[in-house]
């Protein structure tokens, strides 16, 4: 490399923080605005959960919002619902997992100066913003947001069902939302493939950046899609065109409601995939390196990751086998979802291996890493049921389905984000958080989120259909409002239990202990070869790979240099060069 | 050990699993297991769901026992095993328990639900093609629904059909076919006590069956999101002995010319019912 690239960062303050192409201050950019509508999307969480456990009594504190009498009315419930799911799922959990450890790791674990295309990453941020700003708005528009779900079916989606101004933002704010999306994955996919650090091949990436690499071609295959369905609704909101409207109110030469399920679930059945290989990949590197033991048959691990993408875009069927669809079809989408199975056991039983006759260590992102395991164990386990046509019918939008993909694709996500926030955290940042604090906040946590959601797949067996403003309506419900009171309890405290994490956060961002260069002593490029925080241009040679991410406990490498790790791109002397080549 | 470990891991999970799954069976009794089965053909979607919740629970003990057993015995004390996985008898626990959960659970989920799928819940031709079966229409629409008998013509969409509005009448130990429509958004027609879901798409015809085996009232409830008042599409099904249903029948078809309003364009969503006989 050349070092024309090595001009100094910019010094005025708004480049500097607001209009950088420095990919870890948009990184950063991306960790706030997630975190933001992470909070807010947990409030409008806590509030579905009030409605749950006192349905439509006043909401304390946070009634105040809701103007009235503080409780929340029908019309206000859908509106909690639809842009709780929207919000966490575009806003929140893409951001956090995509955004910023995507943007911070990429580069950094490759050996990379910048991604690719700075200053498109810079748009992609900034198109972000945008789509969080009509978000913001929606909530103060006439008739008030969103109100279809977050799934977003028309006809209920269209003027017919939800003529708010809010819907036709957040339909709009989710076109442009896809838009800084597929600039961000065009980014990550071309970084990834052109701008690894020399001797850093495939093989040899950390499964942070095979996650992330991953996720970044589903987002370039799948979310035009998304786009497209957004797009077509659009111009039936607002042009009067009847692509998904049809049935006896609008005459024989009308759409299909069914052509929107289609393209809403190409898109959504990779999205969970999109949201949780990131975490995947980060748990893979994270359990090696605290556990002190090479990632368990990495390549086993790479190539589930791969064959889960693949799999991805051709077993969406299964979120419409109640739809009207054909047994032959319904069949061959339901053998194709339980083969995807075959990959999650492989990825599950390495990572299990991987800590198996370790040196565990149990710091915090370990015990989140851990924790990730942990809840998608339980949920992958639980979506068999939905994966089968005949438990799907009875178990088809009950709660048991919000329980199952907010274990996988909240839950997991979310731990799997927090491992990487806690254990990035001294890079990025440059100093320490506080780990008492952090292992309050991962017990906490852990114990409740699997409470709620393990509660809610009671509920869901039980019959409970979910999005019900009042459950209690149906005599064979009734008897589960017990359950789902102390369920929301149980919320209430997980949501009081994020606390210590925000001051902690907050309060070690600015004023926490300096951290050193490698306070987990890894072997990963930005620990070993860039200072905490790392300079604007990360590395002032680019170093030269030699060896892959998870070299831990090597009894070679421990004889030459007397310590379990060493750094991927770590010189050796030469005298024990031969023998830990002969050893590998 | 890890034999020990293994058959304790199993009567574990038999304890923790089993009552809730038998439990369920009661009427009344279950607290949170499956609500009442009262069709003839629910059974094999209970069992399934069981023996899966059995089989679930197992590989979830599974993993937990390794997981707490790793954590316990080996941590930072413990010196760390240089091992990459990567050969061949490294390869061979995560096929084998790959192969294991695709096959068995899998397996077993896949062997049954197509048969059951293919033969009995989707088989719409062998119950319609049953002398006996009992043909209704279902109209979903923002938040109610409405049924349609055939009147004393046997033909559906005619002035002389009986229509009734959140009571679904239907007798025990016949098939009950449905076909179902929406006038508006999308609905989703769920009988959990008759282990029935289907949704009720604008411009298309679903179609959904059952056979009812005890007598009683059960619950409607609209299962897909269809506005503000979806929680309040509630209906009720009562399940009359035959002979009871015929009395019934036969007044409201008495009544039913009568009852047609010729400007009443909202009772209009009939259709002449599709026939897939073979």
């Amino acid at each position: 490399m050349s070092e024309p690239y090595l001009h100094p960062g910019p010094t005025s303050f708004w480049f500097r923080y607001f209009f950088s192409t420095d990919h870890k201050v948009i990184a950063r950019q991306f960790l706030w605005s997630g975190l933001s509508f992470l909070l807010l999307g947990g409030l409008l969480a806590m509030m579905i959960r009030w409605q749950w456990a006192y349905p439509g009594q006043r909401v304390p504190l946070l009634g105040l919002i809701l103007g009235g009498d503080g409780a929340i009315t029908p019309s206000s419930y859908t509106g909690l619902f639809t842009m709780h799911g929207l919000i966490m799922v575009f806003w929140a959990i893409t951001p956090l997992l995509i955004g910023a450890i995507g943007n911070f790791c990429i580069p950094l674990l490759i050996g990379a100066r910048d991604m690719a295309f700075p200053r498109l990453n810079m748009y992609s941020f900034w198109t972000f913003a945008l789509s969080a700003a009509l978000v913001v708005a929606a909530f103060f528009a006439e008739l008030g947001p969103a109100t279809a779900g977050w799934t977003t079916y028309p006809p209920l989606s269209t003027m017919v069902g939800a003529p708010s101004a809010g819907q036709t933002l957040m339909v709009a704010a989710l076109f442009i939302v896809g838009a800084s999306t597929i600039m961000g994955g065009i980014n990550y996919i071309v970084t990834v493939i052109r701008f690894r650090a020399p001797g850093m091949t495939y093989m040899r990436m950390p499964l942070t950046v095979w996650g992330l690499w991953l996720t970044s071609i589903l987002n370039v295959l799948f979310v035009p899609i998304l786009g497209s369905a957004g797009l077509l609704l659009l111009l039936d909101r607002l042009a009067g065109t009847k692509f998904f409207i049809a049935g006896a109110m609008v005459g024989r030469a009308a759409g299909d409601p069914l052509l929107f399920q289609h393209l809403f679930w190409i898109f959504g059945h990779p999205e969970v995939y999109i949201l949780i290989l990131p975490a995947w990949g980060v748990i893979g590197d994270l359990l090696s390196f605290f556990a002190r033991k090479p990632a368990y048959w990495y390549r086993g691990t790479v190539g589930a990751m791969a064959a889960v993408t693949i799999v991805s875009g051709l077993v969406y069927g299964h979120h419409m086998y109640v739809a009207g669809i054909s047994p032959m079809l319904g069949l061959g989408f339901e053998i194709l979802t339980l083969a995807i199975s075959f990959p999650a056991v492989v990825l599950f039983v390495n990572w299990l291996h991987t800590v198996w006759q370790g040196s565990n260590r149990f710091a915090v992102p370990m015990l989140f890493a851990l924790g990730t395991v942990f809840v998608f164990g339980i949920g992958g386990l639980t979506g068999l049921f939905l994966g089968t046509i005949s438990t799907d019918v009875y178990l088809h939008d009950t709660i048991w389905v919000v329980g199952h993909f907010h274990l996988t694709m909240a839950a997991a996500t979310f731990l799997g984000g927090l491992a990487a926030i806690y254990f990035w955290f001294p890079k990025m940042f440059g100093r320490e958080m506080d780990p008492t604090l952090g292992k309050l906040h991962f017990w906490g946590t852990i114990v409740l989120l699997t409470a709620v959601f393990v509660a809610m797949h009671v509920a869901g067996y039980a019959g409970q259909s979910r999005r019900l403003y009042d459950p209690f309506q149906y005599g064979f419900l009734r008897h589960l409002a017990p359950l789902n009171r102390w369920t929301s309890f149980a919320a209430f405290a997980l949501g009081a239990f994020q606390l210590p994490f925000m001051f902690n956060f907050i309060k070690s961002a600015f004023a926490g202990k300096k951290a050193g260069a490698n306070p987990w002593q890894v072997g990963t490029l930005e620990w070993t070869h860039a200072p905490s925080p790392p300079p604007h241009y990360n590395y002032q040679a680019i170093p030269t790979v030699l060896r892959g991410p998870h070299e831990f406990s090597d009894p070679a490498i421990l004889q030459a240099l007397g310590k379990d790790w060493v750094g991927q791109a770590e010189e050796l002397p030469s005298a024990s060069e031969a023998k830990v080549a002969a050893g590998a | 050990m890890q034999r020990l470990m293994r058959t304790a891991t199993l009567a574990a999970g038999a304890v923790m699993l089993l009552p809730r799954a038998s439990g369920a069976d009661g009427p009344g009794e279950a607290k949170v297991g499956l609500p009442l089965d009262v069709s003839t053909e629910g059974h094999r979607i209970d069992a399934l769901l069981h023996q899966t919740l059995v089989l679930v629970g197992l590989l979830f003990l599974g993993m937990l026992a390794w997981m707490a057993y790793a954590l316990f015995r080996h941590r930072q004390g413990h010196s760390a095993r240089f091992e990459r996985g990567e050969g061949a008898a490294g390869k061979a626990l995560p096929l084998g328990m790959a192969a294991f959960v695709f096959l068995v659970v899998d397996g077993n989920l896949f062997v049954k639900s197509s048969r059951d799928i293919d033969h009995v819940f989707w088989n719409f031709s062998a119950v319609e093609s049953r002398p006996d079966a009992l043909r209704i229409e279902v109209n979903a629409r923002q938040w109610a629904w409405d049924f349609r008998y055939p009147g004393p013509d046997g033909r559906f969409d005619s002035p002389d059909d009986v229509i009734t509005l959140n009571e679904l009448k239907v007798p025990a130990g016949r098939p009950v076919v449905l076909q179902i429509g929406s006038t508006d958004v999308i609905h989703s027609f769920n009988l959990p006590n008759l282990r029935v879901k289907v949704d009720a798409l604008p411009g298309s015809i679903s179609r959904a069956w059952f056979q009812a085996t005890r007598n009683g009232q059960f619950e409607l409830a609209c299962a897909q999101h269809c506005g503000t008042h979806h929680y309040k599409m509630r209906g009720l099904v009562t399940v009359l002995p035959e002979a009871e249903f015929q009395s019934w029948l036969a007044e409201a078809q008495a009544h039913s010319l009568r009852a047609f309003d010729e400007l009443d364009e909202s009772a209009r969503w009939g259709w002449s019912w599709k026939d897939h006989r073979p």
